[in-house]
């Protein structure tokens, strides 16, 4: 089994990310988010989490840059669900996720 | 024995899980988000110094992060199944990505993982034992994954990843 030194050694010592902090994203919780995906996930290689983590962190900057573009059209400082929402329903690739920003919210149209 | 519940890597999250105060759901938070912590970092990291966000945002964009893996997983799953694989790889991640219209993703994640290995053969004593052996696969795996139409050739460098699938 991978011992926690071999991923938090990278993840610390390795600047991959261009970042100093200790963490980036816990690949335990990745996997566990993955395995509850598809009843067909069965196995799990130990390189899948540590693409996710790297993944996660280019899709969460994407759709951060997106939401704030919309936020500064709004002549506003401070990024709300809505520009989330709003850059959500105007992007293609992120076309998945309406469903899910659309449940838990009764939001403006953008 | 992919399943690690109390697994090193992630036992010091567990108790930061707990710093979202969403409690209405019936399935545990951890479980089912990353720290709410770790995403706001990243999301700051993306925003000018003066930009701030708000709480409602942060957790949109934490459920928008757990669909996503689902929605990605989920595609490379399929393929797997197609082809009688039972464990999901890096490969087929980047593959789904590449699908599902994430290409610009690739080569990031490209440039992540060969530096993940660099770091990894000499970091670490498994990763350097196993960098003798795998070696001579390093480079020829960088060089092979790229997005789109090298896919069809799955085959031939999913082989050359699947040195690392005997961590876990």
């Amino acid at each position: 089994m991978r011992q926690a030194g071999a991923y938090s050694g990278i993840l610390s010592g390795g600047g991959i990310s261009g970042r100093t902090g200790p963490h980036l994203l816990p690949l335990a919780r990745i996997k566990k988010i993955m395995k509850k995906s598809s009843v067909d996930v069965k196995m799990i290689s130990g390189e899948a989490p540590l693409v996710f983590s790297k993944a996660c962190e280019l899709f969460i900057e994407e759709l951060t840059k997106r939401s704030w573009k919309l936020t500064v059209e709004g002549k506003r400082r401070t990024l709300h669900k809505d520009d989330v929402v709003s850059a959500v329903a105007t992007t293609d690739v992120f076309d998945f996720l309406i469903g899910l920003v659309d449940l838990n919210e009764n939001h403006r149209a953008p | 024995m992919t399943d690690v519940p109390g697994s090193p890597a992630g036992g010091s999250y567990e108790s930061g899980g707990d710093q979202s105060p969403r409690s209405n759901s019936n399935i545990r938070e951890q479980d089912r988000f990353l720290p709410i912590a770790n995403i706001s970092r990243i999301m700051k990291k993306a925003l000018p110094a003066n930009g701030k966000i708000a709480k409602d945002a942060k957790d949109t964009v934490q459920e928008c992060v757990s669909e996503f893996i689902s929605f990605v997983t989920s595609e490379a799953s399929d393929k797997c199944q197609k082809e009688k694989r039972k464990t999901i790889n890096g490969d087929d991640l980047l593959w789904a990505m590449a699908t599902l219209g994430f290409e610009d993703y690739i080569e990031p994640l490209k440039a992540y993982l060969s530096r993940y290995r660099e770091v990894n053969r000499f970091g670490d004593t498994k990763g350097s034992a196993r960098g003798g052996d795998g070696s001579g696969k390093k480079d020829t795996v960088g060089s092979q994954i790229v997005p789109n139409a090298q896919y069809t050739h799955q085959g031939s460098y999913t082989q050359g990843m699947n040195y690392l699938n005997s961590h876990v």
